[in-house]
């Protein structure tokens, strides 16, 4: 196995608020190993979006608070980051590309102005260099139009935004691009050719991606392996072989079967009853045991933690303990 | 089998949208939404019309009722062209035809309680006295998977699938023979989506219902559909039932739209046709067909001259030069 180049352990955001604390992030492990494309799936409000912000500095603190674990980028402990020493970090080692290409893009700069300002931040380059270097990275991520740096952003089209704002993350060579529902703004012809240009640089760069989305064919297609959140904890973890064929948390496996298929039509779709629980007032026991159709007395009283199902590969469930007394397997409880 | 009743038939239709500029603001070009569109959906069905965004599906939707006024064109339903009905007929008229919307944030007024949300279709059309309206609605919050005392609630206090639970209670209110759903489902998480659809097919058993589902989600128009109709740049491009168009899409736009959805099966390996560039822009749309900018077997007429839409065996139709050897 390759060394973790992101290790994230026990990491607990909490946002405090005049109704109460939030828990969004609560006990959180992810490892990202180098060139490895790993896929964070949730549903809307599980934590996938502050967790991913929290590798990048990015929640505001207050009201967010860090509560507990880390978040270590290659050896760093990124959680004990000064402003300063963020800098550095952001944009050279790790950068993020976010769903709506629009607006993480100034309207009043031309993308040669952007460009050049976030490579002078991080490289000791002349303005002519940095702009030679910004028409070369936008070649690279498939834009070869002439005059392409002097454009505003609303010149240009969803997919072309987003492949600038690629182009702006990668430009540094990041060991980390962290991509946050990079394709659920755009039409489907043109996510697949955003999917193909991230493949590539994976490819051809070594960058790693942690590629958040709601999308379980986007994971198929582009991840080694997939981490399931569900309100604010890791629920299920596996390579994305197993997880498809063998889905063993009951939320992994009612979202794999409510989804339509292309391929072959179902009568009826399943559907997890019930909605995501308040994240003011999480259920006790586990967290999914309202909504759960295999839910047992325990599940209610007491909250599992992660059963390890082999390398790299775990669930938060009950079941599994019971499970465990057929076979022999060893199990850790990294979190009750 | 009876032979299928159609309910709503468009034809030819068109909406275009004039671009004004200069100091007088006068016309100087047009935006075709809706060019020459042409179809029919029979009775108790469910029509899918897919395409990306800018193709015109929801125009197509919100023209046929009357939302938007057609620039020209004939929407025939149940016999009376829609487009030639004067304002208080029309008006009569939409206790026929409903509307979902796809934003439940943005389509339920937020100073309005569900409860007077839902009545007030009732109010509009004057159906039955206060107290009967209060029953109904009631019981169409039942219907819709919520309880009576949500009527009391205010839609910032509903989560997403159960917002668009009272706007799907709000079409039904008035017992209406088609709603034109656009994209219902598409604000929505995997797990509340299915819900939604579910409650949908029910609901349309239970009532008879006919729908016009608009939705770019390739997999949901095929689990809801019976027939499917594809659009690109303000035109049909390609229409079939639901297999006929999946299993044997014969535009290459088709084809190249149903390679492009991203699989949940690791395991499948599927050919892909990656298109090129983007969808040109509505307001100068490519001489000839509209595809052919983007499409991989482009051929010397297709820049010329614009396919025409038609059947090509078993109610499948398509618009493509290539089918015409």
């Amino acid at each position: 196995m390759t060394e973790p180049l992101l290790e994230i352990s026990q990491f607990k955001l909490h946002f405090h608020t005049d109704k109460g604390v939030v828990k969004a992030v609560d006990g959180v492990d992810i490892t990202v190993g180098e060139g490895e494309v790993v896929g964070l799936v949730g549903e809307s409000g599980c934590g996938k979006s502050v967790t991913s912000l929290s590798v990048m500095g990015l929640v505001p603190q207050p009201p967010g608070k860090v509560a507990g674990g880390s978040i270590r980028l290659a050896g760093k402990d990124l959680t004990r980051l000064g402003r300063k020493e963020w800098r550095k970090v952001r944009g050279n080692e790790v950068s993020m590309i976010f769903q709506e290409p629009m607006t993480s893009l100034n309207p009043v700069f031309t993308i040669g102005n952007q460009m050049v300002e976030a490579i002078r931040q991080h490289r000791k380059l002349d303005k002519k260099e940095a702009r030679r270097l910004a028409a070369e990275t936008l070649r690279e991520v498939g834009i070869s139009r002439e005059g392409i740096l002097d454009e505003y952003p609303h010149q240009l089209s969803g997919g072309m935004r987003q492949r600038v704002m690629i182009a702006m993350a990668m430009v540094c060579r990041p060991k980390l691009l962290i991509a946050d529902e990079p394709t659920t703004a755009l039409d489907v012809t043109i996510q697949a050719q955003i999917l193909d240009l991230m493949r590539r640089l994976n490819e051809e760069t070594g960058t790693a991606i942690l590629m958040i989305t709601h999308d379980l064919g986007v994971v198929a297609e582009m991840c080694e392996r997939v981490v399931v959140m569900y309100a604010g904890q890791v629920v299920e973890q596996a390579d994305i072989q197993t997880l498809f064929r063998d889905p063993r948390h009951p939320y992994t496996q009612g979202l794999l079967k409510s989804i339509p298929k292309l391929d072959k039509r179902t009568d009826r779709l399943y559907s997890i009853p019930g909605n995501v629980p308040n994240p003011r007032s999480m259920p006790q026991g586990c967290r999914f045991a309202p909504r759960c159709e295999f839910a047992m007395d325990i599940c209610r009283e007491k909250e599992p933690g992660l059963f390890t199902l082999g390398e790299n590969r775990v669930s938060r469930c009950w079941l599994e303990e019971e499970k465990k007394e057929d076979a022999d397997r060893g199990t850790t409880t990294v979190h009750s | 089998m009876a032979q299928p009743q159609s309910i709503l038939d468009v034809r030819n239709l068109k909406k275009y949208f004039p671009i004004r500029g200069g100091v007088f603001g006068r016309k100087v070009g047009e935006v075709k939404a809706v060019d020459n569109v042409s179809f029919s959906v029979n009775k108790g069905e469910t029509l899918g019309i897919v395409g990306e965004s800018g193709c015109g599906k929801s125009t197509t939707g919100r023209t046929i009722l009357r939302l938007e006024e057609p620039t020209s064109g004939e929407v025939q339903f149940e016999g009376k062209n829609l487009v030639r009905l004067k304002g208080e007929e029309m008006r009569r008229m939409r206790r026929e035809l409903q509307m979902v919307f796809q934003d439940p944030f943005a389509s339920l007024n937020p100073r309005k309680t569900a409860g007077e949300i839902i009545e007030e279709p009732l109010q509009v059309h004057g159906i039955g006295s206060a107290k009967e309206r209060k029953e109904q609605v009631k019981e169409l919050l039942r219907v819709v998977g919520l309880d009576a005392f949500h009527a009391g609630r205010y839609p910032h206090q509903f989560s997403g699938g159960q917002r668009q639970r009272i706007g799907i209670a709000r079409a039904l209110a008035v017992k209406p023979k088609l709603i034109v759903a656009d994209e219902p489902v598409s604000a929505l998480d995997v797990s509340i989506q299915s819900q939604v659809l579910n409650l949908l097919e029910d609901l349309q058993e239970k009532f008879d219902l006919t729908y016009l589902f608009i939705a770019h989600d390739l997999s949901v128009v095929r689990h809801i559909s019976d027939r499917v109709g594809v659009m690109y740049l303000g035109r049909m491009v390609e229409l079939a039932d639901r297999d006929g168009l999946y299993e044997n899409p014969l535009h290459p736009y088709t084809q190249a739209l149903l390679s492009a959805v991203p699989v949940p099966d690791p395991e499948t390996k599927r050919e892909r046709i990656i298109l090129s560039g983007d969808v040109p822009s509505p307001s100068n749309p490519p001489k000839g067909c509209a595809f052919h900018t983007r499409c991989p077997h482009v051929m010397d007429v297709c820049r010329e001259v614009r396919p025409e839409f038609k059947e090509h065996g078993d109610g499948h139709f398509a618009a493509c030069h290539l089918l015409e050897k």
